[in-house]
């Protein structure tokens, strides 16, 4: 059982596993160039990757909530629109290192419209590529392709954010009584067990909550505050 | 390395001695948590990677570019918007090639419906993107993208 389960959680990279074999048996030569395509992505994640990741937890460790909810929570109107452009097209790297900033912003109360414009303008606008579209296509054409793009941004994140709940999003459902655990983010990276071992455990490699008769607060904190992809979360005005 | 990575790894590096020199405990937490996140990351993010190789050769960007340049207008705008959804070309192949193909007299807007749904949607982040933000989410924002990258498209026809 846990091994279907786990196929299927791993769905998409048991498929690209299995073309890469199939076509190693039938075409050898297609094979390898794929590999050799592969490259220059791993060149630009190896380059890219690491900087996000520790970039992403010291302002998630250093920001708090409070500002990042002013600046880019609901409230935020047009102010948080623009901010969040100028994050989108300030960044570097392809759209998949966008998303654990994302998730770290949406975990301090970013609003649904303004992670859906940062994602959108991280994969769409950037400087450099602004400029690649100049040389080759025309000043002209990229300008008019850019602004078009910024309009059909603004307009489609408000669509989303009125189409989209806040109880849509993982770890939304989370927080109704004492304790939760987003498995599906949870990736059993055991930093909460070493916070607070009394606590927290991994089955499976997905973390758990053992039955306890008193917590500390603040070694639960920690935990909370700890866990790289926040899937924990604690209500404090209900008991389990 | 273009400036804009270097600019953040600058950044981040000013970022963290700032930190360090401020707070031992927390930066080395921040730190831990950072190597969480690339071990939580790493296996999906190889498999796009390995997935972008696999589409790179399965369908060439030159054969997209034959294609948007032989079929009629509506079916290469479709086809186009398609390709662009599912293969993910590095812009530094995508627009020589779109600009050669414009220069050679094919129309704009299957050329710009291939360049827009090239990096606005993404089916090989999709699976990823569904993890971190549901499925929902990751509909949703892709499928604007898509319909949105076809009416920026119509527009650029008209307005070039």
């Amino acid at each position: 059982m846990t091994m279907i389960r786990r196929l299927k959680e791993n769905l998409f990279l048991v498929s690209v596993a299995l073309v890469y074999i199939i076509m190693f048996i039938a075409t050898p030569v297609t094979g390898m160039e794929s590999v050799k395509n592969s490259g220059y992505y791993i060149k630009e994640m190896l380059m890219i990757m690491p900087v996000i990741f520790i970039l992403t937890a010291l302002l998630d460790i250093w920001i708090p909530k409070e500002k990042i909810m002013q600046y880019l929570g609901k409230d935020a109107k047009s102010k948080g629109v623009v901010l969040s452009f100028v994050v989108g097209t300030i960044s570097a790297g392809p759209v998949y290192a966008a998303f654990p900033m994302c998730i770290m912003l949406r975990k301090k109360g970013a609003s649904i419209r303004n992670i859906v414009i940062i994602l959108s303008s991280w994969a769409v606008i950037k400087v450099p590529m602004l400029i690649n579209e100049a040389k080759f296509l025309g000043p002209k054409f990229m300008a008019i392709r850019w602004i078009l793009t910024i309009i059909s941004i603004i307009i489609f994140s408000w669509i989303a954010d009125k189409m989209i709940i806040d109880k849509d999003l993982p770890g939304e459902v989370l927080t109704q009584a004492g304790f939760h655990i987003n498995r599906d983010a949870c990736m059993g990276c055991t930093l909460c067990v070493k916070n607070y071992s009394e606590l927290f455990e991994i089955k499976n490699k997905k973390a758990y909550i053992k039955s306890y008769k008193e917590l500390d607060m603040s070694r639960l904190e920690s935990a909370i505050k700890s866990c790289p992809v926040k899937a924990i979360s604690y209500n404090e005005n209900k008991e389990m | 390395m273009d400036i804009f990575t270097l600019a953040i790894w600058v950044g981040t590096l000013i970022f963290l001695g700032i930190s360090i020199t401020k707070d031992k405990v927390k930066t080395k937490q921040a730190l831990k948590m950072a190597l969480g996140m690339g071990k939580g990351m790493v296996v999906s993010i190889l498999s796009i990677i390995f997935a972008i190789g696999l589409i790179l050769t399965l369908i060439p960007p030159t054969e997209v570019a034959t294609f948007l340049g032989t079929q009629s207008v509506l079916l290469a705008t479709i086809g186009g918007a398609l390709l662009g959804t599912v293969t993910l070309v590095p812009a530094f192949i995508a627009f020589p090639l779109v600009g050669t193909l414009i220069h050679a007299g094919v129309s704009v807007v299957p050329s710009v419906a291939f360049l827009t749904t090239l990096t606005m949607v993404g089916v090989v982040t999709f699976p990823l993107e569904k993890k971190a933000f549901g499925i929902k989410f990751t509909a949703i924002r892709n499928g604007l993208s898509f319909l949105f990258a076809i009416a920026i498209a119509l527009v650029m026809g008209v307005v070039i």
